[in-house]
């Protein structure tokens, strides 16, 4: 019941806030709305933390949601990184900002309902319910070129999201499930015969290859982070929506065994290229957000080759760097909002010596930015750390790739830092102010929670990633494979 | 055949004949009367008249658990009929008023205007309902001598002239196909009857195989006409474009459902009598060729369209193709799904071309893209409404759309179409692109210096608009509604 509720409530907030009339009350009802459903979250366990209801009997599809699992783990980090968020968005974006707040909400509505849903179909219906926000705030609040940006990233987004629709509804009935609940596939999907399996996966992971996003299909989303709104909101919301890896570790490789292992090869070379590719790109890139878009995708390239090593360690590794993605990169995009604040530009040569007039917030974006680089003890090296060694143990070639970006992201860090807060100050800056002091904390915490006590989330991570292999094990074996094909 | 009908017979025709007899009514008072408010009024009874008596009559027959038919099985009231029906007079309710609301300012306001609508539909009531070729063919020849007269409705219109005279023309040469059809397909059966065809076809020394195959094709390419089919669409976006907007907004919906359901019964019977032989696979064959070329000439063709109108008219055609999916999955799911297709379809047509309505001159003109330019500032609640029906046909849940998709493409994968339906998906994003560029117009450019003042909708369009839009989003988040209602009719093949 309460994983409804975190999903309905952020909802009911979206849908309020256009109506309400006095300008005093949108920030608080909006901040209010992202700590219930955080709150709700974190209650979500036990039986109180799944629920189904039958929705369309007449096709099989049920309004089941689970927030004990993986998933669980995702949307309560989602919940919390939206937190600063509509703090900061309610503070800065002045043009209409009570539709810009519901469209965070909605943002967050639907991202919760994605990691939760235990129903393909309606897993497919808040994938693509989460496109109308970022849509929504890229055309509606973007930079001068937003709408190009936003035509792209609608094709590439629906592209994806109709091929995946195609394998959603080829699943059921070839495979004869009794439904589209996940137990009711997981039942029947494994046993269809290879090839079926690999044409179902590659509809998954074109859709999935889109939103992590890999190289070629990475190209929307520079644009659409250059071109979103200047305080950087709209960009956290885009960076909290990383389903395309929660897609491949929860639904596409579990239920498609025999596709995921045809496909493997394709997604470690995809991966790890993209890794090392976006990683040099954004050591040179001269515009702050362009840059973090890079040093992001190159993170996802990591993930990819974490997931595709099909080993138990990575999957549950890149599902921790996953997480941790959303808490530094949404917080290096907030750092961005805050930096634009003070110079007008995202252009890196605008900037340099700020840390001697700002220190706090010289050191405050170390850290964040450390973490994300995968410094040990912050929030992304137990997960990086883990996704390189499952690659290793079944992968070394993409492994080895991926560790050069991963080194090569290391500089980028340290690189961005200098650029940013050392060398000579051309103006003095403001320090940190009180409201962005409410910006960083929770994202600070959650750095270092995430960095110093790994263990919670990444058992749950390994149990899921356990079962399914576990629930793959009896048709993986070659021979029983080519049998099922031969019969067909 | 049982003549003269009895009173059995009577209570299954009940919905036609109150829409028949309402026609009459109208067109008796409109002789005597300048009120014509009154009459748009007298005429929506009526709809809401065989609206409810074909409820009741569903409802009955869910409980018997059996189709009844009248006048000797020449009209049929199964699942079928009843969904089918009960969609069309939806659609022809809601395109009447929204005719009504436009009625003088499109200088449409001929006192004829009420009945021939409401023959149109119960033409379509007749056509769904056929029990064989012949009732087939007089339901189709019903609405369709009224729909061209309605499309050459605006006097003084060129346009109008020209799209009714184009419509008739190929309408009625379309017919003359069905008819040959027809006679083929007795000549090879000897009966007209859809269960008699799939009979004779089935008993044993059956010889004239080749012949019902060419009788098969002349009807299916008659019905592929009115459904608009590529490459019998040709005279789609002329007429749509051409015809009073409302006329538009009447054929988007209760001819091409009316079609569906004819065609859904004749493809159904003659696919089954036609067998599973090498000669049995000719005509899902040619069904699947029609329907690959259907998608793809809709959606690129809309691609292309400058004006909104024109753009509707071609998603038209792409829409008929996703339809000929369920079509041609056939049996019980394909049924289902294309009534569930056309149902959500009708709210979204209607909607959409409400909106266009409100905006367009009083010369049934101007739906260029740049008017639309800034309606998000200007118009909001015109624009949102216009937004959610674009997204709903686009196909992006919660909308009914979505749905939509889900039902055929599911219907005609487990039919074992998964190549057509790769292609239906792949011209799905095409569609995408010419839906959100009017979405995109609304919100991200600013309007033209002399763009018209802006008009108040009038209240009957308001009304027409907000139960589209609350049906859209309705059915979108509980398409149980609809689909787990006709599921639960254990009889739908009996039809056959």
């Amino acid at each position: 019941m309460i994983a409804a509720l975190m999903v309905l409530l952020p909802l009911a907030v979206a849908l309020a806030l256009p109506w309400a009339k006095r300008p005093a009350v949108h920030r608080p009802l909006a901040v209010l709305g992202v700590a219930a459903t955080l709150a709700l979250g974190v209650f979500a366990t036990g039986g109180a933390g799944s629920v189904e209801v039958p929705w369309v009997p007449a096709l099989g599809t049920y309004f089941a949601l689970d927030a004990t699992g993986a998933g669980g783990v995702l949307a309560r980090i989602a919940a919390a990184v939206m937190l600063p968020t509509v703090l900061w968005a309610g503070a800065r974006v002045a043009d209409r900002p009570q539709l810009f707040l519901a469209w965070l909400l909605a943002t967050l509505a639907g991202l919760v309902g994605i990691f939760l849903a235990r129903d393909l179909v309606l897993f497919y219906v808040f994938w693509e319910l989460t496109l109308l926000p970022a849509l929504a705030m890229l055309a509606g609040w973007g930079l001068t070129h937003r709408r190009a940006a936003t035509i792209k990233y609608l094709l590439y987004a629906v592209a994806g999201s109709f091929a995946m629709l195609l394998s959603v509804l080829a699943i059921r009935p070839l495979s004869g499930a009794e439904g589209y609940r996940f137990d009711q596939l997981l039942a029947a999907a494994p046993l269809l015969d290879p090839l079926t399996q690999t044409w179902i996966f590659a509809g998954f992971a074109f859709a999935f290859a889109i939103k992590l996003p890999i190289f070629p299909l990475h190209v929307w989303l520079i644009d659409v982070h250059e071109q979103n709104h200047a305080s950087g909101a709209a960009d956290v919301a885009g960076t909290l929506y990383k389903v395309g890896g929660f897609g491949l570790f929860a639904w596409a490789m579990p239920l498609l065994p025999a596709g995921a292992t045809a496909l493997a090869p394709l997604g470690l070379a995809l991966g790890a290229f993209t890794a090392v590719y976006a990683a040099m790109i954004a050591t040179r890139h001269a515009h702050l957000k362009r840059a973090l878009a890079y040093a992001s995708l190159s993170h996802m390239g990591i993930v990819a080759v974490g997931l595709f090593s099909l080993h138990l360690a990575g999957q549950s590794g890149s599902m921790a760097l996953l997480a941790a993605q959303m808490v530094t990169t949404g917080g290096m995009f907030l750092v961005s909002g805050m930096l634009h604040d003070r110079r007008g530009t995202f252009e890196l040569e605008a900037f340099g010596g700020l840390a001697r007039s700002a220190p706090a917030l010289a050191a405050v974006t170390l850290l964040v930015l450390f973490a994300s680089v995968g410094v040990p003890g912050l929030a992304n090296f137990p997960g990086e750390f883990l996704s390189l060694l499952g690659a290793f143990q079944s992968a070394p070639a993409a492994a080895v790739v991926a560790v050069l970006a991963s080194i090569a992201l290391g500089a980028f860090g340290v690189g961005l830092y200098q650029r940013l807060f050392q060398g000579e100050a051309r103006e003095r800056t403001h320090e940190i102010k009180p409201l962005e002091v409410a910006v960083f904390a929770p994202i600070v915490a959650l750095t270092l929670w995430l960095g110093v006590a790994p263990a919670a989330n990444l058992t749950v991570f390994e149990r899921e990633a356990a079962a399914a292999q576990v629930a793959a094990a009896p048709v993986a074996p070659p021979t029983d494979a080519q049998a099922s094909g031969g019969a067909r | 055949m049982s003549l003269p009908p009895t009173l059995g017979d009577l209570v299954v025709l009940l919905p036609v004949v109150t829409l028949i007899v309402f026609a009459a009514l109208t067109l008796l008072f409109g002789v005597f009367t300048r009120e014509r408010n009154a009459l748009g009024g007298l005429a929506l009874t009526g709809v809401i008249a065989a609206l409810a008596f074909t409820v009741f009559l569903w409802l009955q027959a869910r409980e018997g658990g059996v189709a009844v038919t009248a006048l000797g099985g020449a009209f049929r009231g199964d699942a079928l009929s009843y969904a089918f029906s009960f969609v069309i007079l939806v659609g022809a309710g809601l395109a009447l008023v929204l005719a009504d609301g436009h009625r003088v300012r499109l200088e449409l306001d001929q006192p004829e205007l009420h009945p021939l609508l409401l023959l149109a539909a119960a033409g379509g009531l007749v056509m769904v309902s056929a029990g064989d070729l012949v009732t087939l063919l007089l339901g189709l020849e019903i609405m369709s001598l009224a729909v061209y007269v309605l499309a050459a409705w605006r006097e003084r219109s060129r346009v109008s002239e020209e799209a009714g005279m184009k419509y008739f023309l190929l309408g009625a040469f379309a017919s003359a196909v069905l008819v040959y059809g027809i006679a083929l397909t007795f000549g090879a059966t000897g009966r007209f009857d859809f269960a008699g065809i799939a009979a004779a076809a089935a008993a044993p020394g059956f010889a004239s195989l080749g012949l019902l195959l060419l009788g098969a094709l002349f009807v299916l390419i008659g019905l592929a006409f009115k459904v608009g089919f590529a490459p019998f669409h040709q005279w789609l976006p002329d007429v749509y474009t051409g015809a009073p907007t409302p006329v538009t907004a009447f054929m988007s919906v209760v001819v091409k459902t009316a079609a569906f359901g004819a065609l859904l019964r004749a493809t159904g019977t003659l696919v089954e009598a036609l067998g599973v032989g090498p000669i049995g696979e000719v005509l899902p064959g040619v069904l699947v060729v029609l329907i690959g070329l259907t998608m793809v000439v809709g959606n690129f063709g809309a691609l292309l369209q400058s004006g909104v109108k024109r753009m509707l008219a071609y998603s038209a055609v792409a829409h008929a193709g996703y339809v000929g999916l369920a079509v041609l999955a056939g049996g019980d799911a394909g049924i289902q799904a294309a009534s569930y297709y056309l149902f959500t379809y009708t709210f979204a047509s209607v909607a959409a071309f409400a909106v266009l309505l409100s905006l367009m001159d009083d010369d049934d003109r101007g739906d260029r893209l740049e008017r639309l330019a800034g309606l998000g500032r200007r118009r909001p609640w015109l624009a949102g409404a216009l937004a959610v029906v674009m997204l709903s046909l686009a196909g992006f849940p919660p909308f009914a759309g979505f749905i939509g998709k889900v039902v055929v493409f599911q219907a005609a994968i487990a039919a074992g179409h998964a190549a057509l339906a790769v292609v239906g998906i792949a011209t799905a994003v095409v569609a995408v692109v010419f839906y959100a560029r009017v979405v995109m117009t609304m919100y991200m450019r600013e309007p033209d210096a002399h763009a018209p003042a802006a008009r108040p909708v009038p209240r009957r369009t308001a009304v027409v608009l907000s139960i589209g839009v609350a049906a859209t989003v309705v059915f979108g988040l509980f398409p149980g509604l609809w689909l787990d209602f006709i599921a639960r009719a254990p009889w739908w093949s009996a039809g056959f």
